[in-house]
């Protein structure tokens, strides 16, 4: 009986594994959106929507470090570019957070934008609040936003203060201030979405978002479906910049 | 010398027998509840004669309510088998062991079922019968297990005690000379507790899962909270932290007395970091953080939402927040691309539509309220269609934006209440 020959393994020498192993390395930092590496100051890399064109005007995304806003009226795809935002974080692995004081986050819609749902924290208001939202249930949010940005365990921290301006303009007016002082050494981006204006940090980023005719999928009638949303987003204070985007609705 | 405790009744507590056993000796070997044994070398001050230490150990087991028997021998094999086989005390003398064990029936010994079938077969009933053999003639059949049992038949067991350790409880207390009012006091107290627990956690290399706190007050009455972080920790400082926000949200009633911590420990988990994988958030400060939001989680306000699977709309559950660990070698996944969401409003606010040709033409509801510019639907949806079939109608409105409110909105007609609602506001 003849033994039957096993194939010849060669094994890379420590030199070359560890030319393989900083080639590797080097090729995830020059990737713009791989995950940090362990002690690697994540601050310098921005947190995108996934929208492109908003990615783009922002520079690469909303900064960490910062306290940032998207703020336009109804439908003009606020949530939409938070729940894109939110995608891209918790998709890396990252963790991010929702503070909904006037509980109106839909997790299907969060889903269907790609959100990993599991390394979303949800912090939403008390029952009803979508209806009337009380001065102290917001308080009560800012306080906790403000807990979730000092963690640092989380990438984003969202505010979602649409619909309620009346009650945000009885908050006092140091919250923003404080919520910005909170973050400026961490990686956590700290981003408010808003009706109107509201503040935004020193080196946070301002998008407003302005809507435009929806889409259609075909002329009226029975079969006939909402393609998309259709918005203009502003961005930049001392030279505004614009750019038209699309969220679909199918 | 040795002794052997036996109850042939169930016992009050399972560890009754052991408890008998320790007050007197701390080298107690107990595998099962009963027979325990006991090494009794060194009590001689105490009880001069082996009938005084056995009486002793009776009268202790009496005084627990254990109905026992008891055997004092020079060798374990022959203590813990006439303690099982002979009520009341039994004493023998050194050198009489295989005459005392003789007459006893050979499954007291605890042979293996091979042996035993196996002796049947030859025809050995008694202790004696097999201590009888010659041990070169057993050699030669059973091989070394054969001389081995010989000599346990003949009580001359070489086999030593190996103690059963105490089980661990990992507690402390601290009495306090003057009672403390407040939390500031404690949270000093609560480190001289804390350290010295997760000090003995540590050594066994274990953390703990949860955490009893007691706090005794001057009225008399107990305090007490049990705490459980979002994973196992064994650093004093966040337990400190946890229970320190937990008695700030549930203060005790009364000045503190005493102070009592008791950790359910758990082994402590590894983890292999990974050179490559986004570092995962330390679970020390993700409960540290959960626990500063505790209005809300006790609330059940906070968690990460879950899809249930249903086609019912709007349904959802929340969970507790523990982002998992990534999974080794996860390829990154491309997310769907930027979408549509819906502002739900919840609970669906009630409104007032008007229909033009069958189809809504004005909407009017608490915050909602304008003329539609283009509409989508009816999409027929319903969540248990084998029960109520199809009782909901959807449509996507478009409001004029010269009306009070602009934007695109999701009504729906609830068709087994014949009412209009809104869902929501499509952002």
């Amino acid at each position: 009986m003849s033994a039957v020959p096993l194939p010849a393994v060669t094994l890379p020498s420590p030199a070359e594994r560890k030319r393989a192993l900083e080639d590797l390395l080097r090729t995830r930092r020059l990737q713009a959106d791989a995950p940090p590496l362990r002690g690697e100051d994540r601050r310098l890399r921005p947190l995108a929507t996934g929208i492109a064109g908003v990615d783009a005007l922002l520079g690469g995304g909303f900064p960490r470090g910062a306290l940032s806003e998207i703020h336009g009226p109804a439908s003009s795809g606020r949530t939409g570019a938070l729940l894109g935002l939110l995608a891209q974080t918790t998709r890396r692995g990252a963790l991010g957070a929702l503070v909904d004081p006037s509980d109106r986050l839909d997790p299907a819609s969060a889903a269907a934008a790609g959100v990993d749902l599991a390394r979303l924290l949800w912090l939403r208001g008390p029952r009803g609040a979508s209806e009337e939202l009380a001065p102290k249930a917001l308080a009560d949010a800012m306080a906790a936003a403000a807990t979730l940005a000092s963690s640092g365990l989380f990438d984003v921290v969202a505010v979602d203060l649409a619909g309620a301006s009346r009650e945000r303009r009885r908050l006092p007016p140091a919250t923003w201030t404080r919520l910005q002082r909170l973050v400026e050494s961490g990686p956590t981006a700290v981003v408010l979405v808003a009706d109107e204006h509201v503040a935004c940090g020193p080196g946070g980023a301002l998008l407003a978002l302005e809507p435009a005719a929806p889409r259609w999928s075909g002329p009226p009638g029975p079969a006939r479906l909402l393609a998309a949303l259709a918005a203009r987003a502003h961005a930049g204070r001392h030279a505004p910049r614009s750019v038209d985007f699309t969220l679909a609705a199918l | 010398m040795f002794g052997g405790l036996h109850s042939p009744r169930p016992l009050p507590e399972e560890d009754a027998l052991v408890a008998v056993a320790r007050a007197f000796t701390p080298r107690v070997e107990a595998p099962s509840p009963t027979p325990v044994l006991l090494d009794l070398s060194g009590l001689g001050r105490r009880w001069p004669t082996p009938e005084a230490l056995g009486r002793a150990l009776l009268a202790a087991a009496a005084a627990r309510a254990i109905e026992a028997q008891a055997a004092v021998a020079f060798s374990r094999a022959t203590a813990l088998v006439l303690a099982q086989a002979c009520p009341g005390l039994t004493v023998v003398p050194a050198g009489k062991e295989a005459e005392a064990l003789a007459p006893l029936p050979l499954d007291l010994l605890g042979l293996q079922t091979e042996w035993r079938e196996l002796f049947r077969r030859w025809g050995l009933r008694t202790i004696g019968d097999l201590a009888r053999l010659p041990p070169v003639s057993l050699a030669e059949r059973l091989g070394p297990d054969g001389p081995r049992l010989a000599r346990l038949a003949r009580g001359e067991d070489e086999s030593l005690l190996v103690p059963t350790p105490l089980p661990e409880r990992f507690e402390t207390t601290l009495e306090l000379d003057w009672p403390v009012d407040g939390l500031e006091p404690l949270a000093f107290l609560l480190r001289r507790v804390l350290e010295p627990l997760c000090a003995a956690l540590a050594a066994r290399g274990a953390k703990a899962a949860s955490l009893a706190v007691e706090l005794g007050l001057v009225d008399g009455s107990v305090h007490a909270r049990a705490l459980r972080a979002a994973a196992p920790s064994g650093e004093a400082r966040t337990w400190r932290t946890l229970v320190l926000l937990d008695l700030e949200a549930h203060p005790p009633r009364d000045a503190i007395a005493r102070v009592t911590t008791r950790a359910v420990p758990t082994p402590s988990r590894t983890t292999q970091f990974s050179l490559l994988d986004p570092a995962q958030p330390s679970p020390e400060r993700l409960a540290e953080t959960l626990a500063r939001l505790h209005a809300w989680t006790e609330a059940g306000r906070a968690g990460s939402p879950q899809l249930v699977d249903t086609h019912h709309p709007g349904v959802f559950a929340v969970s507790t927040f523990a982002p998992p660990p990534l999974p080794r070698g996860r390829r990154e996944e491309a997310t769907p691309g930027p979408r549509v969401a819906l502002r739900a409003f919840r609970p669906p606010r009630l409104a007032h539509v008007v229909l033009k040709n069958g189809v809504p033409a004005f909407v009017s509801a608490p915050g909602v309220r304008g003329a539609v510019a283009a509409s989508a639907g009816p999409w027929r949806a319903s969540g248990g269609w084998w029960d109520v079939a199809w009782s909901r109608e959807e449509w996507d409105v478009a409001l004029r934006p010269d009306g009070q409110s602009e934007g695109v909105f999701r009504i729906f007609l609830d068709r087994l209440r014949e009412e209009w609602f809104v869902e929501g506001e499509i952002d």
